[in-house]
């Protein structure tokens, strides 16, 4: 495990969604080499079901190989996994109650959207009514007859999700499904991804867009040169990123005074413009205001900022760098 | 296996595909046809060597002279056959569609069994139209030359009609097996394509003429022999024994590297 990220354990793999039966992924020393190099190493990875997880690291980390392996694309070289309570040894078992976006989406050109989704359907035996519903859902219900090739990158990936989504799947495995979106379409996918979940449905996605993530994920799986450095609810893995406290005295007199009163009760603390950015959890507010009363300082304003996934996903990574 | 069948016959609705798969074969056939029948001789003059689809308006008469020139275009129909289930199968890696495809059958084998059916049926009817197409041709053209068609449609003109097509048509799966073998192991249609035919006609040639035997065991010849009916050099039943021999050995190995391989 790299150095400053949280261990896994149960409270990490999301105690709030413990009634929601057994986990829709679970993997158990994953690996995968490709000659000399691990692309994914060890990994540990327990999904519950019916959350929105988001599946981040840096490129070359091992997400698309992940992926690849959990929908059987691609053979561990070690290691195993289960998905939807099914080993990834038999993916015939569970790919009917999969939904998958791989890597970028991959479309016969000459074929119109429907027709591509049509080929989807007839191979996997599923609902022929399906293609209208999941046109619409993506938006691309009057665009469904024109030729692939004709398509922008952003109509593309929304027809990917509309190929996922085709067989009403219990988990949906999306692999960077906001590329080439412009921001109305990351709004809607947003959105679309929410109701799945809403529905039970099981929403595991890979993002570069951090912020993305952010907004639309109640769990995270982070991983680094192929093995899991965080994983459980991202309120989890912000709170335990150091955050700041920001007091504004009254007084702008009383600035330097309330950082040296701040220093002196073991709080590192330094003069930014009109505020005072102590080092000191959220939890420390209200001593923070008893001490600044008690030394005649006023406060006008106190709150707690914390680390953007961003800066969470950077301490994590680049922790485990060192 | 009929899902993935299923499946596989929307692709092949493509125009693109239509107009290659079904026209690359009849016209290749009909000129061939044209070609055998403009040349048509009274007599083959003691210069000639027999090159250059020489025949004599007697040959030609005959109950199997209606076929003629389709069982002559049998090799370039094999290879448009070759093409097609080349390109149809390693477009999926190029397009990146495989993927897809696996997750919605991720029995391999299948796949790939649904996907030759499938492809199978598309030369038939390819091959059927190519004969058909021919042979109204060659109604049209003969009178011209003073071929008498009466024998054409006798039950043993029909007989060799029917033959002839059951035999192109075996010749044309057997390239099909081979194409796709190329295909999943080469994963690039431009290079499973040129492989498949550079063996085909260059480099049988050359091998065969080095090896005087090579007619008889080389996959090539003996699908050409296949096709024709049986040749001198390589009897029907031998070519197809040993066609099936091959084509059992390339489909197994085909069916274990896709089934194995990291998709």
């Amino acid at each position: 495990m790299v150095p400053g990220t949280l261990p896994r354990d149960s409270s990490m793999t999301g105690n709030d969604h413990s009634a929601l039966g057994h986990p829709a992924v679970i993997t158990t020393g994953l690996t995968k080499r490709y000659g000399e190099r691990l692309a994914v190493d060890g990994l540990e990875i327990e999904l519950p079901r019916g959350v929105v997880s988001g599946f981040v690291g840096p490129n070359g980390a091992g997400k698309t190989t992940t992926i690849r392996m959990l929908l059987g694309l691609v053979a561990p070289s070690s290691g195993s996994a289960t998905v939807l309570g099914h080993s990834i040894d038999h993916p015939a078992a569970y790919l009917s109650h999969v939904g998958a976006l791989v890597e970028s989406p991959a479309f016969y050109p000459t074929l119109s959207g429907r027709r591509n989704l049509e080929v989807l359907t007839r191979l996997g035996r599923l609902d022929g009514s399906r293609i209208d519903e999941v046109l619409g859902l993506v938006e691309l219900a009057d665009r469904a007859g024109d030729l692939v090739r004709s398509y922008s990158l952003g109509m593309r990936q929304r027809l990917g999700v509309a190929a996922a989504l085709l067989p009403e799947p219990d988990l949906v495995i999306l692999d960077e499904p906001a590329n080439g979106l412009d921001p109305a379409g990351i709004r809607e996918m947003r959105g679309l991804l929410r109701g799945l979940a809403d529905r039970g449905q099981t929403v595991f996605v890979s993002s570069h867009q951090l912020s993305e993530i952010e907004a639309i994920c109640d769990h995270l799986v982070m991983i680094h040169q192929g093995r899991t450095v965080f994983q459980g609810p991202v309120a989890e893995l912000l709170e335990s990123q150091h955050s700041d406290l920001l007091a504004m005295p009254e007084h702008p007199a009383d600035l330097a005074r309330l950082a040296e009163l701040c220093s002196r009760l073991g709080k590192p603390a330094r003069v930014d413009g009109d505020t005072v950015r102590v080092a000191a959890p959220g939890d420390w507010a209200a001593e923070l205001n008893r001490q600044a009363m008690a030394g005649g300082i006023t406060l006008r304003g106190l709150q707690s900022t914390r680390a953007s996934l961003e800066e969470a996903f950077f301490a994590v990574t680049e922790g485990g760098q060192d | 296996m009929l899902a993935a069948f299923s499946s596989e016959w929307v692709k092949l609705r493509r125009r693109a595909v239509l107009l290659w798969g079904l026209g690359g074969g009849l016209l290749f056939t009909v000129l061939i046809t044209i070609f055998t029948i403009e040349r048509a001789v009274k007599v083959i003059g003691p210069g000639f060597h027999g090159h250059g689809f020489r025949i004599t308006v007697a040959q030609l008469s005959q109950a199997d002279g209606l076929v003629h020139g389709f069982v002559d275009a049998s090799t370039l129909v094999g290879i448009v056959a070759l093409c097609l289930f080349a390109g149809a199968t390693a477009s999926e890696y190029s397009q990146g569609t495989m993927s897809n495809l696996l997750v919605r059958q991720p029995r391999r084998a299948v796949l790939l069994a649904g996907k030759y059916l499938a492809l199978a049926l598309f030369i038939a009817i390819a091959v059927a139209l190519a004969i058909i197409v021919a042979s109204a041709f060659a109604f049209l053209l003969a009178p011209g030359k003073g071929v008498s068609t009466s024998a054409w449609t006798s039950s043993t003109g029909l007989n060799d009609l029917a033959q002839s097509f059951l035999h192109v048509y075996l010749a044309c799966l057997g390239y099909g097996v081979f194409g796709m073998a190329l295909a999943i192991v080469l994963r690039s249609p431009g290079v499973s394509i040129a492989l498949g035919v550079a063996w085909v006609i260059p480099a049988e040639a050359i091998i065969t003429a080095i090896w005087s035997n090579g007619d008889r065991w080389l996959p090539g010849q003996l699908l050409s022999a296949l096709a024709h009916g049986g040749t001198s050099s390589s009897s029907y039943s031998h070519s197809l024994v040993l066609l099936v021999v091959y084509a059992a050995l390339a489909a197994a190995g085909t069916v274990a590297l896709f089934a194995r391989r990291d998709a």
